[in-house]
């Protein structure tokens, strides 16, 4: 059993690819879950891009007049989670309960980070008067950061109850399907961010 | 996809490494106020590559045979797509 578990562990050396399984890591049902949220973020992606079309020196200008720095940290914040969330999945794997919580209390933290961040350029936005009826540009960059923002918080409230479990020893090396859908939806949120940042932040 | 350590470095920490670098590249990008088709779809070309490294190697969709391995890539390939039609249309 220990071998078939370490031939599905992408970090260990004795990955078997003819083990290999042929359905992704944790539920189905998160998947599916997963595809349609990454399908209404393709369509929001799309709107932002074909109605910068029309509107080009609106969207340029005051893309300038965002925080680029808070916009690196909450990048870098998320991807760092997201490692952090592979090594929490690599412990159980190896029935390392205790490392598996910690790592995903060190995933939560860079969480919130991102919320911290992200709350206070919200509030600084607020401060300028910026709301959804300001502009094109700041209806788009309001609503989908702000509809990403719900997914951190869900992403960190799923996080959470997968590391109440896992400290109990609810999971172990054969049986931690409950870790890797938790893993896959935040994986999920930093996926849609690393398009999410370069398109209104930084492309112009 | 080799899953082996490199140098005795996990795959999944390479890719972390990759990716923290990349977005430096993009955020230098932003940061010099640099505009214009070529370097909007150099960036765009960075945020696709981040994206299925994170598919391949975070989410474990790289190690999978079967449908299931592309499902990330391809919606990479949607967004990215409407994203390039648009700004190639509106330079």
């Amino acid at each position: 059993m220990t071998q078939a578990v370490d031939a599905l562990d992408p970090d260990q050396g004795t990955f078997d690819p003819d083990q290999a399984n042929r359905y992704p890591p944790g539920d189905l049902a998160i998947w599916i879950f997963i595809l349609a949220e990454l399908l209404v973020f393709a369509v929001f992606f799309g709107a932002y891009a074909f109605t910068r079309m029309d509107n080009v020196e609106l969207f340029n200008e005051f893309q300038l007049h965002l925080d680029r720095q808070a916009a690196l940290i909450n990048t870098l914040a998320l991807i760092t989670s997201s490692y952090f969330v592979v090594r929490a999945v690599s412990a159980i794997k190896q029935n390392h309960s205790a490392a598996c919580t910690r790592w995903l209390i060190a995933a939560m933290g860079m969480g919130a980070v991102f919320l911290a961040v992200k709350t206070g350029e919200y509030s600084h936005h607020i401060e300028q008067g910026i709301n959804l009826s300001t502009n094109t540009f700041y209806m788009f960059y309001l609503s989908l950061t702000f509809f990403h923002y719900m997914h951190v918080i869900m992403g960190m409230v799923i996080l959470a109850a997968v590391a109440i479990k896992a400290k109990k020893g609810g999971y172990t090396a054969q049986e931690h399907t409950g870790v890797e859908t938790g893993a896959s939806y935040w994986h999920m949120v930093d996926l849609v961010w690393l398009i999410l940042f370069p398109l209104v932040y930084v492309m112009r | 996809m080799s899953n082996k350590p490199f140098l005795g470095i996990l795959p999944s920490t390479w890719v972390y490494g990759i990716l923290i670098a990349l977005t430096f590249v993009t955020y230098s990008i932003g940061e010099e106020g640099l505009g214009g088709l070529e370097l909007s779809l150099l960036v765009l070309g960075i945020a696709i590559i981040k994206g299925h490294l994170v598919g391949a190697y975070f989410m474990g969709l790289g190690k999978l045979r079967g449908p299931w391995r592309w499902p990330v890539s391809v919606w990479l390939i949607i967004p990215g797509g409407l994203i390039a039609t648009a700004f190639i249309f509106s330079n």
